[in-house]
C-alpha cells in the first residue's frame, strides 16, 4: 500500500514540528542546551528571512543586524522609558525596521544599485547605524542600557529560563517559514526568482524590479526587526554593538550555504552550522583558542566546493529517495521543484 | 492507506506524550552537611577569540599562574587543603557568545566562581546567567555600570574605570603640588566606548573635587583618523593639563599630532590602561612617547615577594611583564582564595554554598597577604555593590623609553617628570 507524496510531506512536517516542540522539555534542566537551541532558532529565523531578499531576489544583503538592532532598540527603549511591553515593541520594532528599509531600499533600487554594490551599501549601513546610535545619546550612547530584570514576566518578556524564548523564536520561525513558502508560490516569488537569475531579462519581460525588491526587503526587515525585540529581552540589554557587521555576514553565509531560494535551506544551515560551530567552540575554545574557527571555515570551504547549490540540495536528494520508496513513485526522483 | 496515515500522524502525538510523561520535577537533593569535593573548580570565561582575544589570553595566563601558586601553597587550608582547578571557556566577542559560554561552563563544570570577561558588554550578558545560577563572578571589566546593575554575586576587586579617571587627576594634582607648578585648567578627552565614558566621568568628578576648571571636554570615536582639529581646539582652550582616555591607535595619533603642532600643555595624563605607555605604543611612538603616563589596575613594579614571584613566572612563560589583564586576574584569584578560606571558617557546614561564599566576600577585609601584595592599593574589601572602595589605580610614566611606576608616590619605582620639559603653555 502506497501513500501520496503530499501526505508524506505533511506527516514529515508534523514529526519535525513535534520534535521541535518537545526539545525544550527534554533538555529543560540544562540551561546551556536550551540557550544553544534557542540561538540556533534565532539564526534560523534570520537566515530564513534573509532567504526572501537574498535567496529569492538574489540581493546579497549584509545588513541583517542593522534591522535586528533597530528592532532591539525600538522595543528596548519603549520598555525602559515607558514600560511598553515588548510584545507591542516587537510589532513596532518590526515597523521601524521596515520603515528604515523603505528609506534605504527606495533610493537604492530606484538608482539600480545592485549586485556587489548593493552588498557594499548594505554592509556600510550596519556600520553607519552603529556610529549613529553611539552618538545618539537619548536612545543609544556608548553605555549599555539594561532592561528591567524579572525572573518570569510575560508582560516584560523577561524570563529566567530560555524555554519561553525558545517557543517565541519557534513561533517566529514558523511564521517566517510560512511567509517564505507563501511568497515562493506567489506571483511575487516567481518575479523575485526571475530577478535573482537575471534582472535585466526579467525587467524586459515586464517585472517591476523596484517594487518587487522593495517588497522583499520590507518583509525581510519586518521579520528581522521583530526578532530584534526578542533578542534584546533575551540578553537583557541594548547596545550599539548589536549593529554587528560580522554577525550580519554570518546570516548571509547561512543563507547561501543552506541553498539560495530553498525555503528550508537556511534553517537547515543554521541547525547544522550554528550547532557545529558552538560544539567546536565549547570543546576546543578553551585550549586551542582559534582552532575551532579554522575548522569551521574549512567546513564552509568544503561545502562551497562540493555543494555550491547549498546543503539543502544534498538533503533534497536523500529526501527524494525516501519519498520514492514510500510512495513507490519513480517520478519524484527526477522532479525539479523544491521538495517542501 | 488511511490506516497508515493515521498511524503516522500518531507518531508526533505519542512522542509528545512519552516526553511529557517523563517530565517529573527535578530530583530533590538530600539535606545534611555538605560533602566537600576533592577539588574546587574555578571558571575562566574570557574572550579568547575575536577582537579582544589579546586581553583574554593574558588574563587566562594570569589565572593559571595564580592557581599554580595557590595550590603549591597548600590549597584552601580552612577546607583541609583542597586544591583549585581551572576550567577555561571562550566567551567570543559578542553578547550571544558570552551568554553561551557562561551557560556552557556552568552546566559542564559547576564552578564555584567564574573570573572574567574583561569587556563590559560580555560581562553584562554573562552576569545574568551567573546571577540566576548563583555563581560568584569576579569581574575584570572596569566600566562602572557593571557593578550598578544590582547583581548579588558579582565582585570586582580591580579599580573601576571612574577610579582610573580619578587617579589620573589625583596624580597631576599631587605632582603639581610637589613641584610647585600651579594647575587650574584641565581638558578631558575620551574615546566613545562605555569604558572611555566611565573614565571621563571619574576624571570630571575628581577635577571638580580638586577645584579645577574643566575648559575643554571631548568624546570622539576610537577609530578616528585625524585629530588635528581636536588638538587645535585644545590649544585654543589653553588647559594646564590634558587627561585622556584613549584606545591604542588614537593615542598614537594624538601624541604625534601634539608633537607636530608643538602645542603641548604642561602634562598629558592617560587614563584607562590603553595606549601611550604599553610596550607596543612606546615602540610605535619612539621618543614621542616620552613623559606620557597612563593608569593601571596592576602594578608590576610593586616590590613584594609575591609580586616578584608572579612577575618572574609570568616572564618565564611569556617573555614579557604581566599586563593589566594578567595582573588583575592574578590578584582576583587570590582574593577568591581568601574568600574561600573565610567561608570555611565562617560556614564550616557548607562553605561552598553560593550564599555563604558571598557572605565571606562581603566580610573580607584584607590588608596583607598575597592578594594585597600584588594589588595596586593596600586594602581589599567589598561593598554591597561588589566594588572595593579603597581601590586606586597605579600610574606609569614613560621615562627614558621605559614605563615606570611613578604614583602612588610611596609605591613608585622612579621619580615622576612634571611638568613636561617640552610644554609650550
Amino acid at each position: 500500500m502506497k501513500i501520496k507524496a503530499t501526505t508524506f510531506n505533511r506527516v514529515l512536517l508534523g514529526v519535525v514540528l513535534a520534535i521541535a516542540l518537545v526539545i525544550p522539555l527534554l533538555i529543560r534542566t540544562n540551561q546551556y542546551n536550551l540557550v544553544l537551541v534557542t540561538t540556533v532558532l534565532l539564526y534560523g529565523v534570520l537566515a530564513t528571512a534573509w532567504n526572501i531578499i537574498g535567496g529569492m531576489a538574489g540581493q546579497l544583503d549584509l545588513a541583517a543586524f542593522a534591522y535586528l538592532g533597530l528592532g532591539a532598540f525600538t522595543s528596548g527603549t519603549l520598555l525602559i522609558r515607558w514600560n511598553v511591553s515588548p510584545w507591542i515593541g516587537m510589532i513596532l520594532g518590526g515597523l521601524v525596521a521596515t520603515g528604515f528599509a523603505v528609506l534605504v531600499g527606495f533610493p537604492l533600487f530606484r538608482f539600480k544599485v545592485r549586485e556587489v554594490w548593493y552588498a557594499l551599501t548594505s554592509s556600510a549601513l550596519v556600520e553607519v547605524l552603529k556610529v549613529a546610535f553611539v552618538m545618539w545619546e537619548d536612545v543609544g550612547g556608548p553605555v549599555e542600557r539594561y532592561l528591567p530584570y524579572y525572573s518570569f514576566s510575560l508582560y516584560h518578556m523577561r524570563f529566567g529560563t530560555y524555554i519561553p524564548y525558545y517557543y517565541i523564536m519557534l513561533a517566529i520561525l514558523v511564521i517566517a517559514l510560512l511567509v517564505n513558502y507563501r511568497i515562493g508560490r506567489s506571483k511575487l516569488g516567481f518575479y523575485l526568482r526571475a530577478l535573482g537569475e537575471d534582472e535585466d531579462a526579467a525587467e524586459i519581460l515586464g517585472v517591476d524590479a523596484r517594487a518587487c525588491k522593495l517588497k522583499a526587503l520590507m518583509i525581510y526587515a519586518f521579520i528581522v526587526g521583530a526578532t530584534g525585540a526578542v533578542y534584546a529581552c533575551m540578553y537583557g540589554f541594548i547596545h550599539p554593538s548589536f549593529f554587528s557587521g560580522a554577525r550580519s555576514t554570518e546570516v548571509a553565509i547561512l543563507g547561501i550555504v543552506g541553498g539560495m531560494g530553498i525555503t528550508y535551506g537556511p534553517l537547515l544551515a543554521a541547525v547544522i552550522l550554528v550547532s557545529a560551530r558552538e560544539f567546536l567552540r565549547a570543546s576546543l575554545g578553551g585550549q586551542m583558542e582559534s582552532l575551532y574557527l579554522v575548522i569551521y571555515s574549512v567546513v564552509l570551504i568544503l561545502i562551497a566546493l562540493f555543494r555550491p547549490q547549498g546543503i539543502a540540495v544534498f538533503f533534497q536528494d536523500a529526501y527524494r529517495k525516501l519519498l520514492s520508496r514510500v510512495t513507490g513513485d519513480e517520478h519524484v526522483l527526477k522532479a525539479n521543484t523544491p521538495g517542501i | 492507506m488511511r490506516g497508515k496515515v493515521v498511524r503516522m500522524l500518531l507518531v508526533p502525538v505519542v512522542l509528545v506524550a512519552v516526553v511529557l510523561s517523563g517530565c517529573g520535577g527535578p530530583a530533590t537533593e538530600e539535606a545534611g552537611p555538605a560533602e566537600l569535593p576533592d577539588k574546587i573548580v574555578v571558571g575562566c570565561l574570557e574572550p579568547l577569540t575575536g577582537a579582544h582575544a589579546v586581553f583574554g589570553t593574558e588574563a587566562k595566563i594570569g589565572m593559571e599562574i595564580a592557581i599554580r601558586h595557590i595550590n603549591e601553597a597548600g590549597g584552601i587550608q580552612s577546607l583541609g587543603g583542597i586544591p583549585l582547578e581551572l576550567v577555561v571557556e571562550d566567551a567570543g566577542e559578542t553578547a550571544d557568545s558570552a551568554r553561551l559560554g557562561a551557560e556552557s561552563i556552568i552546566s559542564k563544570h559547576h564552578p564555584v566562581a567564574i573570573l572574567g570577561l574583561y569587556i563590559s558588554r560580555l560581562t553584562v550578558a554573562a552576569s545574568e546567567v551567573t546571577e540566576r545560577e548563583k555563581v560568584i563572578l569576579i569581574a575584570d571589566a572596569l566600566v562602572d555600570s557593571v557593578t550598578a546593575m544590582g547583581r548579588q554575586y558579582l565582585f570586582r576587586p580591580a579599580p573601576k574605570a571612574s577610579q582610573h579617571g580619578a587617579s589620573a587627576v589625583q596624580f597631576v594634582v599631587e605632582a603639581a603640588e610637589r613641584t610647585g607648578v600651579p594647575i587650574e585648567r584641565i581638558a578631558i578627552l575620551n574615546e566613545d566606548s562605555s569604558f572611555g565614558r566611565s573614565n571621563a566621568t571619574g576624571a570630571m568628578q575628581a577635577a571638580l573635587d580638586n577645584g579645577l576648571t574643566i575648559v575643554y571636554q571631548k568624546e570622539y570615536p576610537f577609530d578616528i583618523a585625524d585629530v588635528s582639529s581636536i588638538v587645535n581646539e585644545i590649544a585654543a582652550a589653553q588647559p594646564d593639563v590634558v587627561v585622556h582616555c584613549p584606545y591604542f591607535m588614537d593615542a598614537i595619533l594624538f601624541a604625534n599630532t601634539f608633537r607636530e603642532t608643538g602645542e603641548i600643555p604642561k602634562f598629558i595624563s592617560g587614563m584607562g590602561a590603553c595606549g601611550y605607555t604599553d610596550p607596543e605604543s612606546i615602540e610605535a611612538l619612539g621618543e614621542t612617547a616620552e613623559y606620557y603616563s597612563n593608569t593601571y589596575s596592576y602594578n608590576p613594579a610593586k616590590d613584594t615577594p609575591q609580586n616578584r614571584r608572579f612577575v618572574e613566572d609570568f616572564v618565564a612563560e611569556t617573555g614579557h611583564i604581566p599586563t593589566e589583564a594578567a595582573g588583575m586576574n592574578y590578584y582576583a584569584m587570590w582574593v577568591l582564595k581568601e574568600a574561600l578560606e573565610l567561608s570555611g571558617q565562617l560556614h564550616p557546614d557548607d562553605p561552598l554554598n553560593p550564599d555563604n561564599l558571598r557572605d565571606a566576600f562581603l566580610q573580607l577585609d584584607l590588608t596583607s597577604g598575597p592578594a594585597v601584595e600584588t594589588y595596586p592599593g593596600d586594602r581589599i574589601t567589598f561593598t554591597e555593590t561588589g566594588d572595593n572602595p579603597y581601590a586606586v589605580a597605579t600610574i606609569m610614566q614613560v621615562i627614558n623609553g621605559e614605563p615606570k611606576v611613578v604614583w602612588p608616590f610611596d609605591a613608585a619605582e622612579a621619580e615622576f617628570v612634571f611638568p613636561r620639559p617640552d610644554a609650550k603653555y
